[in-house]
């Protein structure tokens, strides 16, 4: 399985593939984007299986990568991990057809309880 | 009511934000401290500004700690013994990012997010606004959290396509 994590933290993308293994999710090929345009172009190229992203990132956001994901035909499963958890966010996910948002701080707990069903 | 007066009143919230941030990043328990300061040397320090749409204002949200905390917490997160400058700011931003996120989260209405802005300074003096100052310890090291209106915006970028127009300072 292809996971794609968005960050432009280095040290988030690293915490976050550290909590994936910590839940239980861990042994799946890891593909790297510092930003929403990078994942967007390595999200269509490489036909990755779940995108994990940040919503706040240079280029273009995380809200506008699942758009733009969306629009082009991809259905890929689509995970925000994010500083921001308000209701109205992850409305506003849902509706653009995230399968859920992780808000940050976050445990290994929150992971499975949200991916497990997508990761394999 | 201003932002900041609603930081005012939200001040354990505040409290009870930065100790949690604290907890899960560093993994170590953090505890409330009232009068400790940060100690003399490197202050590594992230910035980012919120903006309310309703009123059209900006708050600052700034995280100061000293260089040894943030080379425990780069070298904990990027599993590295000897973490680079940038890595330093690395870390501290996201912890920054972390904790302004979690700030946004506190208001009442729609409002955005930038950047976090981190940076090192010789300077441990906090800095002279007029906000809402909470602090935290953890590793026997002081965290602080500062929220207040912006009055310097300089600098920031804000996420998504606009990233690359720097913030202009408000008339």
């Amino acid at each position: 399985m292809k996971i794609l994590v968005a960050d432009d933290s280095k040290a988030m993308r690293m915490i976050v593939v550290r909590t994936l293994r910590q839940a239980g999710l861990g042994g799946h090929d890891i593909i790297e984007a510092e930003d929403g345009k990078q994942a967007y172009e390595i999200a269509r190229a490489q036909n990755v299986d779940l995108v994990l992203s940040d919503w706040n990132m240079p280029e273009m956001t995380g809200i506008e990568l699942l758009k733009a994901l969306r629009s082009s035909g991809s259905e890929v499963p689509f995970c925000f991990v994010t500083s921001e958890g308000s209701d109205e966010m992850r409305e506003q996910a849902s509706q653009a057809g995230a399968m859920g948002l992780i808000a940050k701080p976050f445990t290994s707990d929150a992971f499975g309880d949200i991916l497990a069903p997508v990761v394999a | 009511m201003s932002a900041i007066d609603e930081f005012e009143e939200a001040r354990e919230d505040l409290e009870a934000l930065l100790i949690e941030v604290l907890g899960s990043v560093f993994s170590e328990e953090a505890m409330p401290v009232w009068d400790d300061a940060l100690p003399p040397g490197p202050i590594v320090s992230s910035r980012l500004a919120i903006h309310d749409e309703v009123d059209d204002s900006y708050t600052m949200v700034e995280v100061r700690t000293s260089a040894i905390v943030a080379r425990v917490l780069a070298s904990r997160m990027l599993l590295t013994a000897d973490p680079g400058p940038d890595d330093l700011l690395d870390a501290v931003g996201e912890l920054g990012n972390i904790a302004g996120g979690n700030v946004k989260s506190l208001l009442r209405h729609s409002c955005r997010l930038s950047l976090p802005l981190a940076e090192m300074t010789d300077d441990a003096a906090a800095p002279d606004v007029d906000g809402v100052t909470v602090r935290a310890a953890v590793l026997g090291q002081v965290v602080e959290l500062t929220v207040h209106l912006a009055g310097d915006i300089e600098g920031l970028t804000w996420p998504g396509s606009a990233s690359e127009e720097v913030v202009e300072t408000p008339a």
